[in-house]
C-alpha cells in the first residue's frame, strides 16, 4: 500500500499524472457544483433563504466561478485529457519533460488546496472569479488567496503548455506527419499556444492586484495616476482566450469520439485544423474588449471589437461544420460517450447562437450583466465543455482502468443531466432578456421572476443529483465495472487503441515503438 | 508484453512506473513559502505563522530544487537535449509577463495629463549606462564559457562562468544601491504611478538576474568536481541572453524616455 501510494504521488508517468489531474478536477467540480446548488436554493424565493448574509452568497459565487474554471474545466481538459492522451495518440512513450509534468500537477493541487482553504480561513475571498478592482483592493476579504490560486494553477498550466508544445513538435512517432495527427492533438496544441501567451498576462494582472492591495502600489488607483480599467483589459485579454483554452480541447474530444463511434473520417480535416484551430489562435487575442462594452469606450473601438468578435465565429463555424459533417454517412453506435457527444452538438448550437446578440453592441448594452449572459456562457462553457469531458471520460475509461463505465446508471444519469441543465438555463434566458440582473443574491425588485427561479432550481437539483451519481458510477466502474475484452473495445483506429493495452501500462506500448505508414491516419475507417 | 528488446532507441523504455520525489516536494514547498507565508504576514499579520510557514517552505524548496537538478544532470532524457527546445518556449511566456507591465506603463503614461507625475526625482544617467555595459559583457562571457565547455576546457569554463556570476552580482549591487538611494529620498513604490511602474519593471527584471545568477551557481558547483551538462549550461545561457535583451527595453523605457 505504501509502495503503491509512493508510485502514484511521485509518478512522472503522463497517464498517472493525468489521472491525478482528473481526481483533483473532479474534487473541484463537486465542491463548486455544491456551491451552485446553494446559490440556486438561495434564489428559489425572494429574500434571504439559506444564506445568513449576502456575503455568504458572494463567497459561494467566488468559489463556484473560480473552481469551475480554474480548478475543473481548464485542468480537466488541458491537464487530464492532454496528459493522458497526447503521448498515446502521437506514439510517444512519455512527454518531453516528465518531472516538470509531475511538478505541474502538484502545483495545480496546491492551487486546489488554497482554493479549498476558502472555507476555513477568516475573511474569505469574495471577489468572484474576476477579481475586479476597486472592490477586490478595498474588500476585507482575503484577495491574496484568489491571487495565489490563479498563480499556482496558472504557473502549472504554463509549464504544461511548454511540455506539450515541445512534445507534440518533437516526439511524434516516425511517419506521423502533421496531417496525420488526431484532431484532439491539434485542438489541444492550439489551446496550449493560447495558454502559453495569455496566462502570463493574467498572472501579471493579479500580481498587480496583490501589490496594490498589500504593498500600496498604484496600478489601479486613479487617485495616484493608475487606471482602474487597466485590470479589466489585462484580465479579459487572458480570459476571453481562456474560453478557447476550454473550447478547443472539448471540440477535440468530440472529433475523436464521433469519428470512432461513427466509424467515419473527420469531415474537412484540413479546413478544421488550419482554418478552425489556427483561425481561433490568431483572432482570439483581438476580441477581449467586448467584455468592456459597458465600461465606457469610444464608438469606433466598440464597432471594431464587434467585427472581430463576429469574425471569430468563422473559425468556430468551420469546426462545427466539420463536427456535423463527420456524422454524415456515419455508422453510429450510441454508447454513453456518443450520447454525450451528440448532446454537445445541441448545447453548442444554443450557446453559440445566443452569443451572437451579445456580440452586437446595440443589443449587449441592454443584455450585459443580465441572466441572459449567465445562461449563454453556461451553455458554452459549463454545459458544452463539461459534457464533452464526460463524453471523453466514458470513451477513454477502458484505457484508464481496463473497464467500461457504460451501463444503466450511466444512461440514466446522462438523461437526467441533459434534461436538468435545460430546465435550469432556459428560464434564465427568458428572465435575463426581461431584465433579471446576474450575480445578485436577491431579486426583491422583480418578484414576478420567482416562478422562473424555482423552475431553474428544480433543474439544478436534478442535475446535481445526476452528477453525483455519475461520479459514483465512475468510481464503482473503475473497481468493479465490466472488463474491456481487449485493448480496443470501440474498434477505433488511432494509436492509443491499436498499440496500447487496456489499461495502458508503463512506457505505453508493449510492442516496439510505433512506426506509421504514409497513408496511415487515425480516422482511416474506409479501408 | 513480449518483444521489448525490439526497441532501445530512446534508452528509456520503461518496464516499471517511473517516479521522482523532487517535483512534488518543490510544489509543497512553494505552497507554504508563497501563498501561506505571504498571507500570514500581509493578510493576517501573524509573525509566528509567517515564520512557521516560511520555515517549512524554504527547506522543502531548496531540498527539492537541488535534488531535481542532481537528477536532471545525471538522468538521460527520453529525447536528449530537448530542454534547449523547451526553454525558448518558456521565454515566450516570460515575454508576455514583461509586455503586460510595459502595456500598463504605456496606458498610464499616455493617459496622464502631466508626466512624470508629482514626486518623481530626476533619474540617474550614468548608472543605467554602466549597468547596461555590465550586463552586455556578461552575455559575452557566458557565451565564451559555453564554447570552452564544448571544447572540453573545464578550467576555462569555470573561470568564465565565475566571471559571469560576478558581473551579475555587480548589476544587482547597482540595483540595490539605486533602490536604497531612491527609497531614502522618499520615492517608494506607492509614491505615484511612475514609482509603481519603476519598481515593478526594474524589480521584476532584477529578480530574473538573481535567478539567472543562482542557476549559474547551480551549474558551477558540480563543475568543480568535474560534472558538467552541456544542455543545462546552454539553457542557462539562453535565459541569460534573454534577461540581457529585456534590459534594453527596461532601460530605454524607464530611464531614457
Ligand atoms: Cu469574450
Amino acid at each position: 500500500m505504501g509502495a503503491l501510494l509512493k508510485e502514484w504521488v511521485f509518478t512522472t508517468d503522463h497517464k498517472r499524472v493525468g489521472i491525478l489531474y482528473l481526481i483533483g478536477s473532479i474534487a473541484a467540480f463537486l465542491v463548486a457544483g455544491l456551491m451552485a446548488m446553494l446559490m440556486r436554493l438561495e434564489q428559489s424565493t425572494v429574500g434571504l433563504n439559506i444564506a445568513t448574509s449576502p456575503d455568504d452568497y458572494n463567497v459561494w459565487l467566488y468559489f463556484h466561478g473560480a473552481a469551475m474554471i480554474l480548478g475543473f474545466l481548464i485542468p480537466g481538459l488541458t491537464g487530464f485529457f492532454a496528459n493522458f492522451l497526447i503521448p498515446l495518440q502521437i506514439g510517444a512513450r512519455d512527454v518531453a519533460f516528465p518531472r516538470l509534468n509531475s511538478f505541474s500537477v502538484w502545483l495545480f493541487w496546491a492551487g486546489i488546496v488554497v482554493a479549498l482553504l476558502t472555507f476555513v480561513i477568516p475573511d474569505k475571498p469574495d471577489v468572484m472569479w474576476t477579481g475586479y478592482p476597486p472592490y477586490s483592493v478595498k474588500t476585507l476579504g482575503n484577495t491574496a488567496f484568489y491571487v495565489f490560486t490563479v498563480h499556482l494553477i496558472g504557473f502549472s498550466s504554463i509549464l504544461a503548455s511548454i511540455n506539450f508544445i515541445v512534445t507534440i513538435i518533437y516526439m511524434r512517432a516516425p511517419g506521423m506527419g502533421w496531417n496525420q495527427m488526431n484532431m484532439f492533438v491539434w485542438c489541444t496544441f492550439g489551446a496550449f499556444i493560447i495558454q502559453l501567451v495569455f496566462v502570463p498576462v493574467l498572472a501579471a494582472a493579479v500580481t498587480m492586484l496583490l501589490f496594490d492591495k498589500y504593498l500600496g502600489t498604484n496600478f489601479f488607483n486613479p487617485a495616484q495616476g493608475g487606471d482602474v480599467l487597466l485590470y479589466q483589459n489585462l484580465f479579459w485579454f487572458y480570459s476571453h482566450p481562456a474560453v478557447y483554452v476550454i473550447f478547443l480541447p472539448a471540440v477535440g474530444i468530440l472529433f475523436d469520439v464521433i469519428a470512432a463511434m461513427g466509424k467515419n473520417r473527420v469531415f474537412n480535416y484540413k479546413a478544421a485544423v488550419y482554418g478552425g484551430v489556427f483561425g481561433i489562435v490568431l483572432i482570439t487575442g483581438e476580441v477581449w474588449v467586448h467584455h468592456l462594452y459597458v465600461a465606457g469606450m469610444p464608438d469606433w473601438l466598440r464597432i471594431g471589437q464587434m467585427v472581430t468578435t463576429l469574425l471569430i465565429s468563422v473559425p468556430v463555424g468551420l469546426l462545427v461544420i466539420s463536427l456535423w459533417g463527420s456524422l454524415y454517412r456515419a455508422a453510429i453506435t450510441f454508447n454513453t460517450a456518443m450520447m454525450y457527444a451528440a448532446a454537445c452538438l445541441f448545447l453548442l448550437l444554443v450557446g453559440g447562437l445566443t452569443g451572437i446578440p451579445l456580440a452586437m453592441t446595440v443589443l449587449t448594452v441592454n443584455l450585459s450583466e443580465t441572466a441572459f449572459v449567465h445562461a449563454h456562457f453556461h451553455f458554452v462553457m459549463a454545459l458544452f465543455a463539461a459534457f464533452a469531458m464526460f463524453a471523453g471520460v466514458y470513451f477513454w475509461f477502458p484505457k484508464m482502468t481496463g473497464r467500461l463505465a457504460d451501463g444503466p446508471l450511466a444512461t440514466i444519469t446522462f438523461w437526467m443531466n441533459l434534461i436538468g441543465v435545460n430546465i435550469t438555463f432556459w428560464p434564465l434566458f427568458i428572465i435575463g432578456f426581461r431584465g433579471m440582473p446576474r450575480r445578485y443574491y436577491d431579486y426583491a425588485m422583480f418578484p414576478e421572476f420567482q416562478p422562473y427561479h424555482q423552475v431553474a432550481t428544480v433543474g439544478a437539483l436534478i442535475t446535481g443529483t445526476a452528477m453525483a451519481l455519475m461520479v459514483i458510477n465512475w468510481i464503482w466502474a473503475a473497481a468493479k465495472g465490466k472488463k474491456a475484452e481487449n485493448g480496443n473495445p470501440w474498434r477505433a483506429k488511432s494509436l492509443e487503441w491499436t498499440h496500447a493495452d487496456c489499461p495502458a501500462g508503463p512506457g505505453n506500448f508493449p510492442g516496439p515503438d510505433p512506426k506509421l505508414d504514409a497513408d496511415w491516419t487515425p480516422y482511416n475507417y474506409a479501408k | 508484453m513480449a518483444n521489448h528488446s525490439a526497441s532501445h532507441a530512446g534508452g528509456a523504455h520503461a518496464h516499471h512506473w517511473e517516479i521522482s520525489t523532487y517535483p512534488a516536494i518543490v510544489a509543497v514547498g512553494v505552497l507554504f513559502l508563497v501563498p501561506m507565508a505571504f498571507s500570514a504576514w500581509f493578510v493576517y499579520h501573524s509573525l509566528l505563522l509567517t515564520v512557521l510557514f516560511a520555515g517549512i517552505g524554504t527547506p522543502l524548496v531548496l531540498w527539492g530544487v537541488s535534488g531535481w537538478i542532481g537528477e536532471g544532470m545525471s538522468h538521460k532524457a527520453l529525447l536528449p537535449g530537448v530542454a534547449v527546445a523547451g526553454l525558448p518556449v518558456f521565454i515566450i511566456s516570460e515575454v508576455f509577463i514583461f509586455l503586460s507591465i510595459f502595456a500598463s506603463y504605456w496606458m498610464m503614461r499616455l493617459m496622464a495629463d502631466v508626466w512624470p507625475p508629482e514626486g518623481t526625482p530626476a533619474m540617474p544617467f550614468g548608472l543605467p549606462i554602466f549597468m547596461t555595459v555590465v550586463l552586455v559583457t556578461s552575455s559575452v562571457t557566458i557565451h565564451i564559457a559555453e564554447e570552452k565547455q564544448e571544447k572540453g576546457d573545464l578550467a576555462g569554463f569555470r573561470s568564465m562562468l565565475m566571471l559571469t556570476i560576478a558581473l551579475g552580482l555587480v548589476f544587482l549591487a547597482c540595483t540595490i544601491y539605486e533602490y536604497s538611494h531612491l527609497l531614502g529620498i522618499g520615492f517608494v513604490p506607492g509614491t505615484n504611478a511612475f514609482s509603481t511602474v519603476f519598481y515593478s519593471l526594474t524589480g521584476f527584471h532584477a529578480s530574473h538576474v538573481l535567478v539567472g545568477a543562482a542557476v549559474f551557481v547551480a551549474v558551477l558547483i558540480p563543475a568543480f568536481s568535474g560534472k558538467t551538462n552541456l544542455t543545462f549550461t546552454k539553457c542557462a545561457g539562453i535565459y541569460w541572453h534573454f534577461v540581457d535583451l529585456v534590459w534594453f527595453f527596461v532601460v530605454s523605457q524607464v530611464y531614457f524616455w
